[in-house]
């Protein structure tokens, strides 16, 4: 980057367009999303039945706690309770 | 001339993030979201639906670890390693590219240092009044015509171009400023 002509700066103002709806959200939500799986793990450790209804429908527990099932978020649960 | 001192560095911004302020993780992931999505879909060319998915991956790992960043100041290319790395094991992982030797797109580095540059403008960007942030972002980055701006931004469709045209002037010393102190490790 050495010269900044105004179409050099339009290029590159470009270059970074916006992100598609929802996924800055659901990222900025992970830290709730995190306290809400060791909601649901600690929870689940208590309770066998809540824990079986859990591990047979992940999505279902994410969202009753108001937590988007993203898959990254899915793939930590289910680390968590194939580990635990 | 209005320098960036509102403007929270990198380093205050991860110090905030580990401390547990939720206000400081939505800014961050706000300030970086547009750069970790052009790594994946410009620098590797990943559709949509993948970088999604790589998208999210990055920030739960940038979430989980960021007590093992060394230096808070270095967060911006630790970010883009990150990024690098969750593309190449998307792409590694994709079956259209099993019998690929070589994942990597020959011209990445290429794109990733014109996406470095973008957000270093970007970053410049932040210091000026929300107006001119407002419609370079709405000119260059949404592609929207100069009636759409006019329109909402309820303006003379005439003087558009021009406001433009007044807006990079102030924007160019402002990305050498930013440039300046990227160099020196500030911000």
């Amino acid at each position: 980057m050495n010269a900044f002509d105004h179409e050099e700066l339009g290029r590159l103002i470009a270059a970074l367009r916006p992100v598609p709806t929802g996924w800055v959200r659901a990222a900025q939500e992970l830290p709730a999303a995190r306290l809400a799986i060791e909601g649901i793990v600690s929870r689940a450790v208590a309770d066998a039945a809540y824990r079986a209804r859990v591990v047979a429908d992940l999505e279902s527990a994410l969202a009753e706690e108001g937590i988007e099932p993203t898959p990254a978020v899915l793939d930590e649960l289910r680390d968590r309770f194939l580990s635990g | 001339m209005l320098a960036p001192m509102a403007i929270a560095s990198d380093e205050q911004l991860v110090a905030r993030c580990r401390a547990g302020e939720t206000p400081a993780w939505n800014e961050l992931v706000e300030r970086y979201s547009r750069y970790v999505y052009a790594i994946c879909t410009q620098g590797f060319r990943l559709e949509d639906h993948d970088a999604e998915d790589v998208f999210q991956d990055v920030f739960t790992r940038v979430y989980t670890h960021l007590n093992r960043l060394r230096d808070d100041a270095s967060f911006r290319p630790w970010l883009a390693q990150l990024t690098r790395r969750s593309c190449l094991d998307r792409l590694r992982s994709s079956a259209r590219e099993a019998l690929a030797d070589e994942v990597e797109p020959t011209e990445v580095d290429e794109t990733l240092s014109l996406l470095d540059d973008a957000l270093t403008v970007h970053e410049a960007m932040a210091a000026l009044s929300e107006n001119c942030r407002d419609i370079l972002d709405r000119f260059f980055a949404r592609d929207e015509s100069y009636r759409v701006i006019a329109d909402a931004l309820g303006l003379p469709p005439g003087t558009v171009a021009s406001r433009i045209s007044r807006c990079l002037d102030k924007l160019k010393p402002l990305v050498e400023e930013t440039r300046a102190a990227t160099r020196h490790g500030v911000g």
